[in-house]
Order: C-alpha cells, then sequence, then structure tokens
C-alpha cells in the first residue's frame, strides 16, 4: 500500500525547489485565507486507530493532501486508548491549532471533547466517528455502498437465487453498516438463502476464519457464495476453499483491498470474484480538504461521503494489475475522487 | 527476682492426629527473669510456642497470665492479653515496605480504635517514643530493607514491645545475626529485663544461653525434663537433659578405618570461625554431631559442592578436591543425602524408582534413552536390601511414610558405590524401626567408602558411629572413639564449655 | 518443626486410608474421564452434524489445530521445567513475518526463510532462558516483556506495513521477491494417506512433532531430569542437574516450536501479517493446560497436550458446522479449560496433597 511514497518524495523536493524560486508563495496568494500564508496554518490528526495497511494508507494520503496544501501537520496517534484520544484533542486546543481531524474513536469519549475544540473555535472534522455535533463534518467511506456495490455484482454473476454463507462479526461499526445492506439484499431477493453464518476475530484474522471457513463448507458443501464484507474474512474464505477443493464452485464477495488481496484474487482458479472498496489514501486527502474548507469559512456540508470502487477478478486480470500502485494507475477511480475540490484547492500530483 | 510466676503453664497436651507432640508440659515464667527454653528438633518448642502465641489450641491443661486464665483464639489476641513473640523469621516481624518509624507503630493502625487516616507526624511522635524507651539508635524514615538483620530484629522488638508485654518470647533471634549484632540484642534484653518482662527466650546457641540466662528449662519428647535455676548454671546438665543420656543401650562394634579416602586442612566454613582439619578412612562411619546451627550443614554442603569453603583444602582418594557444583561431587564419587528431604531430596512428581535413579541417569540411559528395565530391577534390589514397605517400584512417593521415604533416598545414594557418602540428619522425622534398618545398612554397606554423618541427637550418633566428632560455632572441636566414650567430656564439647572463654 | 513432622505423618495415614476406599470410581474417572469425553463429543458430532464422520472432517479438525498444537507442545515444554512462556505467540507471527520479508523482501529461498525463523525461534528462546534463569525476571515478567517487545520488533522493518509479494516499501519502491513455491508447500501441499490429495503438510508437521517431544519427555534422561527440575528444582541440582541449563534448553525448545508454527502460518496466509499472536498463545496455553486432565496426569505431558489440541479442535469445528455463533466459541473454550483444571487439581489424589 501507501503508493504514494515515492511520489510524495519528489513532491517535497519540488516543493523545496519550487519554495526556493520564490514561485510557490506567489501561488499562494490566489488563495484564500489563510491558505495565502499556508506555512502559519497548522492542523492535527487525533487517531484512534493506527497499526494496519489500513490506517498507514490513510495517514499517506493526509499527509499528502496536507503537503500539497503547504500546512504544517501534526499528529497525535492514540493506539486505542479511548481516553488518552481524548486528551489529545484537548492537547491539541492547548498546542493552538488551527483544525483537527478526529480518526475513529469512540462517540461517548470524543464527545466532549470535540465540543471543547469547537468552543475553543478550532475547525473539526470527524472521520469515522459520529461525534453528535452540527458543527462538524462527518467523512465517510460509505460501508452501505461498499456491500451494495459487491452485492450487485454477484447478482449479476450468479443471479437472483443461490445458497450463501456469511461472515460477520456484530459489534464492529462498518461490519454493522455493511450487515444492514446485506439483511435489504435478503429482503430484496428471496431466493438468497444464508445457511450459514460464521466469523472471528481471533488473530491472525484470516487463519481463524480459514478455520471456521473449513468446517461450514464441509458441514454445507452446496454453498455457492460467500459473503464476506472485510479482505481479512475473504481471504480465510479463500483459503479454506482452496483447501477443499472448492474454489470451481464457491465465489467470494468481499469489501476492501490491498496488494495481498490482489495476488490473492488473481490465483489461477481464484473464487475471490470481486471486491468493493474506497482507496484510504484518498479518504485522507479528502478529510484534509473538508477541513481546509471549514478554515477557508466555506461548508463541505454535514457529511462527506467518498464512493467506493468496484474492483473484479476479470478487471485485474485484463489490465494485469499486480499490487495498489497499478490499481491506481489503471483504476483512475481508485486512486482519485472528486469529492471536496473547490478551484482553489491544490491537490496531490496525479498521474 | 519475683517469685510469683507472671506466666504458668500446666500439664499442657497437644497432638497432631495420633501423634502427641507434648505431653504435659508445666512452666513457669517469672518477672524480670529469662527463662532459657532448650530441646532438640521435634522435642516440642515450636508447638509450645504456637501455642502460647494463639496459633494452635491446646488439647489439654492450662495457662494462666498474672493469675487469669490465659487461652488466645488468635495471635492477636495474644499479644492484646500482653504476650508477644518474636518469630525466628526476622521478615515475619516487619513489614519491609514500611519505613522504621511505621513499623514501630504498625499495631496501632490495625486496632479497633484505629482511625482511617493517620498523620505521618503523629506516627514519627509515637515511633520516636517507642525508639527512646528501648534505646534503639535507628534512623526512623529508613526503610527496612535498607536495615541490617540485626537492626530488623531490634525494631520488630521494639515494636513488640510497643504494646507493653507483660511475656514475651524469643524464638531463636539470633539464628541469622553475627557475634556483634547478637550482643547489641542482649543488652536490649537486659533493658528488657530491667524493666520487669517476663522472657522466655528459645536458643540452641550456648554462647547466648550463658549470656542470657536466668534459669534453664530442658525440653524432650514434649515433656520437661529438667529445670535448672540454681546459680551457677549447669549448662552441662541442660544439655544433657535436652539429649537424654542413653549410654550403652546399643552398642557399636567399632571398626577401624582403612586407607585415607578423605582429607582436608585449614578448611575455614564461616567468617571469623577456627580453621579445622578433617580425615576419614574407607570402611569407617564417622558422626559430626552438635547442636543446631553450629555448621554441620554448612559443613556437609561445603564437601558436596554446594558452597565453597573461605579457605582451606581438600583432598579426595589422594587428589585435589575442589567442587564447584554438586554435579562436580558426584562425578567426583562423593554423595550427599540431604537434609530436609522434602525440601531439597524427594521430586513429588516422581514415583519410587524414578526418585531413586535421578543422580544417575545416565548410567542408566543408552544414547540418551532411559533404559527403564535396568532402573527398575535396581529400584527392586534396593527396595528389598533397605526393606522399603511399598506395593512396587511404581508407587508414588505420597504414598510412603516418613520413614520409607527417608530410605529411598538413601537408597538412591546407595544405588552406586561412592568414595565419600554424606548424610545429613538422615533421622529426621523416621521412626525407630526404619532409622535401625538404614543404620544398619549404612554401616554394612561402609566397606570401600568413608561414611559421614550429621547428627544432632547424640543417641543417634552413638549408635551409627565408628568416630565421632563434635562441632561448635563452625569448627571441630572434638573427637571420641565410639567405643570408650568419656560422655562427659563429648557433653562439654556440645555445650561449647572450652569455646566459652574465648567467646 | 515437630508440628509439620507430625502432619506429614498424618496426612499419609490419611491418604492410605482414602486409596483403598472408594478409589477405583474415582481414579477410573480421572484417568479416563477426558478421553471419554473426547469420545463421546465425536460421536455427538458424527450423529447430528452432516460431513463430520469423514476422513476430511478429520483431517481439517487437525489442520485446524495444528498450528496452535505446535505452540502447545513448546510451551509444555517450559511448564515441565516449571516455568512458562507467554513469548511464543508472539514468536510464532515475528517468525511469519521473518519468512515473509526474507523471501518477499530480501529475495531469499525457501530454505534460507525456514532457516531463519527457527534461528529467531531459537536466539529468543536463549534470550527468555537468560534473563529467566541469570537475570532473575519471574518467567511470567520476562516472557510478557519479550512478547511485547516482538510485537513491536516484528513491525519495523516494513514500519508497520503487511508483507505481501508486490508490496510497496518504507523507501517507495515495490517489494521485488514473492514466496517461493517450496515455502508454500509447506502449509498446502497435501500427501496421499488412503484417499489422495488428504493430509496436509502441517498435519504431518504436528504428528511428527508430537512424537519427538512426547518421546523426548517420556523417555530420554533429559526429559526425566526436566521434569525432575519442574517438581523440585533443588532435589534435582542436589542430584547433579545443570538446572539453569535444562529451564534455557526449555526455553529455546519453546522458541523454535512457536517459530515453526509461525513458519506453517505464513505458508498458509501466503504473507506476512502483522498481528499479535496472542490467540494462538491463549489456545496453546489453553490446550497445554487441558492436557493436565488427561489419563489424569496431573502434570504438563506431551500427550496431554496433544489431546487437549484436540479436544479443543474437534469441539469448535463441531459447533461451527453446527452453524453456533462465534461468540459461544470463547465460552466453550473457557468452559472446557475450566472443567479440565478442576479434574486436575480437585479429583487428582496426587494434587490433594
Amino acid at each position: 500500500m501507501n503508493f504514494n511514497r515515492r511520489i510524495l518524495g519528489k513532491l517535497a523536493i519540488g516543493l523545496l525547489g519550487a519554495s526556493m524560486l520564490g514561485q510557490g508563495a506567489a501561488m499562494a496568494q490566489d488563495r484564500p485565507a489563510p491558505f495565502d500564508k499556508p506555512e502559519e496554518v497548522e492542523i492535527a490528526l487525533v487517531r484512534y486507530l493506527s497499526t494496519g495497511d489500513f490506517f498507514q494508507a490513510y495517514l499517506s494520503g493526509v499527509e499528502a493532501q496536507a503537503k500539497a496544501l503547504g500546512v504544517n501537520l501534526r499528529v497525535l496517534d492514540s493506539r486505542q486508548d479511548a481516553a488518552l484520544q481524548a486528551d489529545m484533542v484537548d492537547q491539541a486546543i492547548a498546542l493552538g491549532v488551527d483544525g483537527i481531524i478526529i480518526q475513529h474513536g469512540l462517540t461517548e469519549s470524543m464527545k466532549a471533547a470535540a465540543q471543547r475544540a469547537v468552543d475553543a473555535g478550532i475547525k473539526v472534522v470527524a472521520f469515522d466517528v459520529n461525534v453528535e455535533n452540527e458543527a462538524i463534518p462527518q467523512i465517510e467511506q460509505s460501508d452501505r455502498d461498499l456491500a451494495r456495490l459487491a452485492l450487485e455484482q454477484a447478482i449479476k454473476d450468479n443471479g437472483e437465487s443461490w445458497k450463501a454463507a456469511y461472515v460477520y462479526v456484530a459489534g464492529i461499526a462498518p461490519l454493522d453498516r455493511r450487515d444492514e445492506t446485506w439483511r435489504e439484499f435478503k429482503e430484496k431477493y428471496p431466493g438468497i438463502e444464508e445457511v450459514a453464518q460464521f466469523g472471528t476475530l481471533d488473530n491472525p484474522i484470516a487463519n481463524s476464519v480459514a478455520n471456521q471457513a473449513r468446517s461450514v463448507l464441509t458441514a454445507n458443501p452446496d454453498i455457492q457464495v460467500v459473503f464476506a464484507p472485510y479482505d481479512e474474512f475473504a481471504k480465510g474464505v479463500k483459503i479454506a476453499v482452496d483447501e477443499a477443493g472448492m474454489s470451481d464452485a464457491i465465489k467470494i464477495y468481499s469489501a476492501d483491498i490491498s496488494t495481498a488481496d490482489i495476488s490473492a484474487m488473481r490465483e489461477p482458479g481464484s473464487a475471490w470474484a470481486a471486491t468493493a472498496a474506497t482507496n484510504p489514501a484518498v479518504v485522507g486527502e479528502v478529510s484534509v480538504r473538508a477541513l481546509a474548507l471549514l478554515l477557508a469559512g466555506e461548508d463541505p456540508g454535514r457529511s462527506v461521503i467518498v464512493p467506493p470502487t468496484l474492483i473484479t477478478q476479470a478487471e485485474l486480470n485484463e489490465q494485469d494489475i499486480k499490487n495498489m500502485e497499478e490499481l491506481g494507475q489503471k483504476l483512475p477511480q481508485f486512486a482519485h475522487a472528486d469529492v471536496v475540490v473547490p478551484d482553489w484547492m491544490p491537490l496531490p500530483p496525479r498521474d | 527476682m519475683g517469685e510469683s510466676a507472671v506466666f504458668r503453664i500446666a500439664s499442657l497436651r497437644k497432638s497432631f492426629g495420633p501423634i502427641q507432640v507434648l505431653r504435659g508440659v508445666d512452666l513457669e515464667l517469672h518477672a524480670g527473669e529469662v527463662t532459657v527454653l532448650m530441646g532438640a528438633n521435634g522435642a516440642g518448642k515450636s508447638t509450645l510456642v504456637k501455642i502460647v502465641s494463639g496459633v494452635y489450641r491446646l488439647d489439654g491443661g492450662s495457662m494462666t497470665l498474672a493469675g487469669q486464665s490465659f487461652e488466645p483464639v488468635t495471635p492477636a489476641e495474644a499479644m492484646r492479653s500482653g504476650v508477644v513473640t518474636v518469630h525466628q523469621n526476622i521478615n515475619d516481624g516487619v513489614v519491609s515496605a514500611l519505613d522504621v518509624a511505621t513499623n514501630l507503630t504498625l499495631d496501632r493502625l490495625n486496632g479497633a480504635g484505629a482511625k482511617f487516616f493517620f498523620s505521618r507526624r503523629q506516627v514519627r511522635r509515637e515511633a520516636r517514643a517507642v525508639a527512646e524507651r528501648m534505646g534503639l539508635d535507628i534512623d526512623l524514615r529508613a526503610d527496612i530493607v535498607d536495615l541490617s538483620l540485626a537492626d530488623r530484629q531490634m525494631v520488630s522488638i521494639a515494636r513488640a514491645m510497643a504494646h507493653e508485654p507483660k511475656v514475651m518470647i524469643l524464638d531463636e533471634p539470633t539464628s541469622s545475626l553475627s557475634a556483634s549484632e547478637a550482643s547489641r540484642l542482649f543488652e536490649l534484653i537486659d533493658r528488657l529485663r530491667a524493666r520487669g518482662v517476663a522472657i522466655l527466650y528459645i536458643s540452641h546457641r550456648m554462647s547466648d544461653i550463658r549470656r542470657v540466662a536466668d534459669r534453664i528449662v530442658s525440653l524432650r519428647d514434649g515433656a520437661i525434663a529438667g529445670l535448672f535455676e540454681e546459680k551457677p548454671l549447669d549448662y552441662e546438665g541442660a544439655v544433657e537433659a535436652m539429649l537424654g543420656r542413653r549410654i550403652g543401650r546399643t552398642s557399636v562394634a567399632v571398626k577401624e578405618g582403612s586407607r585415607p579416602v578423605f582429607a582436608a586442612e585449614d578448611l575455614q566454613i564461616a567468617p571469623g570461625a577456627r580453621p579445622f582439619g578433617l580425615s576419614l578412612a574407607a570402611g569407617e562411619v564417622v558422626a559430626v554431631t552438635g547442636l543446631v546451627g553450629v555448621g554441620k550443614t554448612a559443613l556437609a554442603e561445603t564437601l558436596f559442592g554446594i558452597r565453597q569453603p573461605l579457605s582451606g583444602r581438600m583432598r579426595l582418594g589422594g587428589a585435589e578436591y575442589r567442587p564447584k557444583t554438586p554435579a562436580e561431587a558426584i562425578r567426583s564419587g562423593v554423595f550427599l543425602v540431604a537434609k530436609d528431604r522434602a525440601d531439597s531430596g524427594i521430586v513429588p512428581e516422581f514415583n519410587i524408582y524414578e526418585n531413586m535413579s535421578l543422580p544417575f541417569l545416565k548410567r542408566l540411559s543408552h544414547l540418551g534413552i532411559m533404559r527403564r528395565r535396568a532402573e527398575r530391577r535396581l529400584a527392586r534390589r534396593q527396595i528389598e536390601g533397605l526393606k522399603i514397605v511399598c506395593r512396587n517400584e511404581r508407587d508414588d512417593m505420597s504414598m510412603l511414610s516418613g520413614g520409607n521415604q527417608q530410605k529411598v533416598m538413601v537408597a538412591r545414594w546407595l544405588s552406586y558405590p561412592a568414595d565419600l557418602l554424606i548424610l545429613d540428619e538422615p533421622f529426621q522425622g523416621v521412626d525407630i524401626a526404619a532409622r535401625h534398618d538404614i543404620a544398619a545398612k549404612l554401616r554394612a554397606s561402609a566397606g570401600e567408602r568413608a561414611t559421614l554423618l550429621f547428627l544432632t541427637e547424640l543417641d543417634e550418633a552413638l549408635e551409627t558411629a565408628d568416630r565421632i566428632l563434635v562441632m561448635s560455632e563452625h569448627t571441630i572441636i572434638g573427637e571420641h572413639r565410639n567405643a570408650d566414650i568419656d560422655m562427659d567430656r563429648l557433653l562439654a564439647e556440645v555445650a561449647g564449655r572450652d569455646l566459652a572463654g574465648a567467646a | 518443626m515437630d508440628a509439620t513432622a507430625g502432619k506429614d505423618k498424618e496426612k499419609s495415614v490419611l491418604d492410605g486410608g482414602a486409596r483403598k476406599t472408594g478409589m477405583n470410581m474415582r481414579d477410573l474417572a480421572i484417568r479416563y474421564g477426558f478421553l471419554t469425553l473426547l469420545v463421546g463429543l465425536i460421536v455427538f458430532f458424527s450423529f447430528f452434524t452432516r460431513g463430520f464422520a469423514s476422513p476430511q472432517a478429520a483431517v481439517f479438525i487437525l489442520q485446524s489445530v495444528s498450528i496452535t498444537g505446535i505452540l502447545a507442545l513448546g510451551v509444555t515444554a517450559t511448564l515441565v521445567v516449571g516455568g512458562f512462556d507467554l513469548s511464543i505467540g508472539s514468536i510464532a507471527t515475528s517468525a511469519m513475518m521473518a519468512a515473509a520479508y526474507v523471501m518477499v523482501v530480501m529475495e531469499q529461498n525457501a530454505l534460507v526463510a525456514v532457516i531463519a525463523c527457527l534461528a529467531i525461534g531459537a536466539i529468543v528462546g536463549l534470550i527468555n532462558g537468560l534473563i529467566i534463569c541469570y537475570m532473575r525476571v519471574p518467567d511470567l515478567l520476562a516472557t510478557l516483556g519479550m512478547m511485547f517487545l516482538l510485537i513491536g520488533l516484528q513491525r519495523i522493518p516494513t514500519e508497520g506495513r503487511s508483507i505481501a509479494a508486490g508490496m510497496t516499501l518504507p523507501d517507495g519502491s515495490t517489494a521485488p521477491g514473492q514466496f517461493s513455491a517450496s515455502f508454500l508447500a509447506l502449509g498446502r501441499h497435501r500427501f496421499d494417506f488412503f484417499l489422495p490429495n488428504l493430509v496436509p503438510a502441517s498435519v504431518v508437521v504436528l504428528i511428527v512433532l508430537a512424537i519427538l517431544i512426547w518421546f523426548f519427555l517420556e523417555y530420554t534422561r533429559f526429559g526425566r531430569m526436566m521434569y525432575a527440575v519442574g517438581s523440585n528444582a533443588r532435589a534435582a541440582e542436589f542430584a547433579g542437574a545443570p538446572v539453569k541449563a535444562y529451564k534455557i534448553w526449555a526455553y529455546v525448545i519453546s522458541g523454535i516450536f512457536a517459530s515453526i508454527g509461525g513458519i506453517l502460518l505464513a505458508a498458509r496466509l501466503g504473507r506476512g501479517d502483522i498481528a499479535s499472536g496472542n490467540n494462538l498463545l491463549l489456545d496453546a496455553v489453553a490446550a497445554a493446560l487441558i492436557g493436565f486432565a488427561v489419563l489424569g496426569a496431573a502434570k504438563p505431558n506431551a500427550f496431554g497436550t496433544a489431546i487437549g489440541a484436540l479436544f479443543v479442535g474437534v469441539l469448535l469445528q463441531g459447533l461451527t458446522m453446527m452453524n453456533v455463533p462465534y461468540y459461544t466459541q470463547d465460552f466453550v473454550k473457557g468452559a472446557v479449560l475450566m472443567i479440565a483444571l478442576m479434574f486436575t487439581f480437585a479429583l487428582s489424589a496426587r494434587n490433594a496433597r
């Protein structure tokens, strides 16, 4: 993942050269305050979750957009400590930052902290956490759309009636939202029969899910479709399907994507048919842009949704996409989202 | 001194299951006097202390404190009534995480009237009062962990004194103190005596006893065997009463050793102890006797490589011998049946044959794989030879009586021939029949090796040894051939007479 | 002194009495209770679950417990010497990351990857042992510290990314290597056994290691001495055993076994996943502790550990096949462990002492 790193490096050098020539300053003057003097703007990213490819890529997106704007970015990482995350918001307030991005967290612990930031006159946006505050726009990757895209592809591939296994663990917000869509689909298409439901978050997740899936497939050898709306689940199911020698009979539909997922989908005879994904780096960029809009006195709207992209096995094979970098290059709708892009907004370089 | 007894014990009895530990003990303690209680291992001293201090309940008899019936149910109750005990283990008497001042006033924090919050200043004020009264010269702010053992002991005694006790029991208070530390303790005891406290002082150390005793009571087999009150005190008599004197009941056909096997020169095993020599010959059984704490186990452990001598040389079979580990000692042919079999001998999860073969696994295996058949054959032979009572060699150790467990330990080290076989208190917790079996086997198999026994009980030494050595103050001070023993001299040596002047 | 001697005698008398009366039923229950329960469970699932009673099902149950089973056999070695190893889960995931790193980033072959993993396991075990024996850090704390250390360490080379073929490296370039086919075969190859392509390599590894460690602990003098060290270290030392060396070896064995588990994990997943391995640790420890109850051993033993792992596997896979929700599984695991521990500590006469 993190396919913007190399570009970032080039960009940094470019920026350095530009500022030496005094060109950067000239460009910046065309932008609304406070971005006419971006070096005086400081924003903070207050994170709840940080380990894992998704969050790495999200951070790289935030960094790229912040750099494009020329603002200072401060990253505060609470490492899944809800109380610490709230303290970090207060810390950011004390530091006198201009804007804060709250990335994940718990409503209960973040609501008051977010309100304190707003009271202090700081602009705030929140990604994937509902802080119940009118003044704070929500950045969302639409989990419902993710599930919808994957399931629509499943209908397209398999018709309207099939036997399904469903991988789900309740209590995880994005999975719960994806679950709502799954329920809607089952109602809409009564031909879909869910014969088994399983799932676990025991790590390594793929290994644990593979063990469960083996049992489920043995007990229900007539399963045609597995809906695994999280790539770790899908990976585990694929291992089990391979081990059971049922790759021809089963198709897997999932959400999210990574380089490892791409190679798993592209293995010869892979049962993993399609996945729907939002590019976490793009979500990161959009988060910063939404905050920038607020700082410039414009309104990004109550909620900012980053649309997902459907990625099928066929597409990957046709265009010979091997990793996330190539995915971004060959599927532009995945690499960029034209969300929150006013004219004055500088964007990270696209290729 | 006060003639009326402050504390009186009359025909006190206590049993554990079928074992009668105390069989009618009568004892009086007088105000302002130090009564020394002497007794060998298993005589019942600890049980007596635990009853008086409220840990155990008595089965029969009575105790009175200042004319009132005294029957504490808990240690706290005994303490409130005015009987305090300072236990052998110094660290039991202090809370090492706290400072001296808090320790000195600790018991008040727990009393019924204790306040929930305590003021540091008040604690320190009270502590200072306690310390001054006791003549204690210790920094009250120091943490207990930073104090020497002696200072901790002082704190624990001073803390006990805060209760204004009528009776104080000191259970082997000098067992881990050096001579100079002990003398500070004795000064403290003198002050307690001057304040009119009745003190029961339990000790084996003759030098301590000579220093503090006003009266001596000897306990043997759960009954009082002698009371010595007339000055000058008859120390030898007290030792004799404690150890019992049943000379001539069993006599040993004394053998002379053949070729020398082991020799030590100028061996020093404790700081300040006088160096000594030791020579052992093949075929002879030598017993080292002496009171508890005179260095018998230290010597046994030195010979077996568990600890290193401070100075001196050892030779085994003509070659230099200086084992660093038990493994080295075993390789050189020196075996040890260690004291406290439960602690340092028995492997509880192993059955009989596995316990026996433990040191000799290499000899009983082939390419690392155990030869179980050979193991079991060896064990069966040893079971027969030592008359171990069991169903078979696969029985668990827990199924065996103490005597049979000890036989297994002895059998373990008789499995293969040794040059020097050391047994440290091999008859502890062993019934008489098993003791005779073990002694007979040791003597019968003594042939080509030297056998060295460490025994506190004089009887046991007289029953088993060809030669008896007496230890005192970490050195050997006397030697006797077990044929024409001068019992008076032997007892005097055990009582440490010839060192009395020096100490 | 005198009192305890008295009590010892009293107890051995009581033991003798208890042994004679009513021992047969209880002894049978202790010895065969858990095995009976296992057989009962298999019969139950065979009747009530479609597809349970088949060679394929037997094999995948074994496969589902192969990795935790191998870890459990390793931790058994440390339990035998009276220690404990909390770091096995993170050793396994570190080995998984190392295997992926060696092949994907350093472009080495399968053999190098396997050797690197085993070396990591052995070195970590050695460090654990040295810290515990020579620095006197209590085993639980030392291995807990090692666990955290490894969870962090495995993220450092890739700056927190999982490793997969074609991944983007921290410096922006694309990783050149990939998982070698022979390495993946460790997780995916299947041996013919009556039926073609039946037994996965990981199951074979599990069985071989189980037999090895069982033989080692039960039949060699080293194993015997390790038990002696665990049961009474002082007695073992006085019998001439180099106690510290045995303890250190136990941690090395545990580390190597954990790294083998990590190799199989990497081969199965085909990538290096950032993971703490805590679930692996807990399942492995549960299997080893359940093993105490098998055949009334009341002590750590390799056969019991293998049965314990199998027991958990049968139960979890059976329940999954019956479509029981995932959250009941931890509950069931806990219940089995509690029952096993009660078997061990309340019923067993040896431990009643």
